[in-house]
């Protein structure tokens, strides 16, 4: 799994779908992808009602 | 009526970075290499397909900052990759055919080439591969 850092690759944040023959390491060494995981959707829980 | 292409807005991906904005020329060669049967009692040399021999250039200006061009083709150099160029940003068609050429060996690089009062650019060759056309 990979995740896109540099808007050159596209959206920072998603994850990485290479393309056939992609050299994966020249991406990873120069920072353009990393291995972390993708950012989780901003989804904010709404407050417990008190009644 | 005749047309003619004025390539102002092409796209160019090397190794799935899109460089177009740093790219002033690209040309892809599409190339089967040609095998001579020719024989006895031939009257014109013939000739049949080989291997197919692609190889794309593309001269980019030269930047050293974070994710630019150094960063994207130096690691690159000795190794194979994918290279997709469209005559124009936006999505593919018959009119935008997107060309992939995949396994693509760059053999060499010049991070530096620099004059004096000038904007240094590098000038790259990508040989080998795979060419793809597509449409749609």
């Amino acid at each position: 799994m990979y995740v896109i850092v540099s808007p050159r690759l596209g959206t920072p944040g998603d994850k990485f779908q290479p393309v056939e023959g992609t050299n994966i390491d020249a991406l990873l060494s120069a920072g353009f992808i990393s291995t972390d995981k993708p950012k989780k959707s901003s989804k904010v829980k709404a407050e417990p009602v008190e009644e | 009526m005749a047309t003619s292409v004025y390539l102002s807005n092409p796209s160019v991906t090397i190794n799935s970075v899109d460089l177009s904005d740093q790219c002033t020329a690209a040309t892809i060669t599409y190339n089967v290499e040609a095998l001579e049967n020719t024989a006895f009692g031939s009257t014109a040399r013939t000739y049949t397909a080989g291997l197919a021999n692609n190889s794309i250039t593309v001269t980019l200006y030269q930047s050293y900052a974070a994710t630019e061009t150094e960063a994207s083709i130096y690691s690159l150099v000795g190794t194979t990759t994918t290279l997709v160029l469209q005559p124009a940003s936006g999505a593919v068609s018959a009119t935008n055919p997107s060309y992939t050429l995949t396994g693509a060996y760059l053999e060499s690089h010049t991070p530096i080439n620099a004059s004096l009062g000038e904007l240094s650019t590098i000038d790259l060759t990508f040989t080998g591969g795979t060419l793809a056309k597509a449409t749609s």
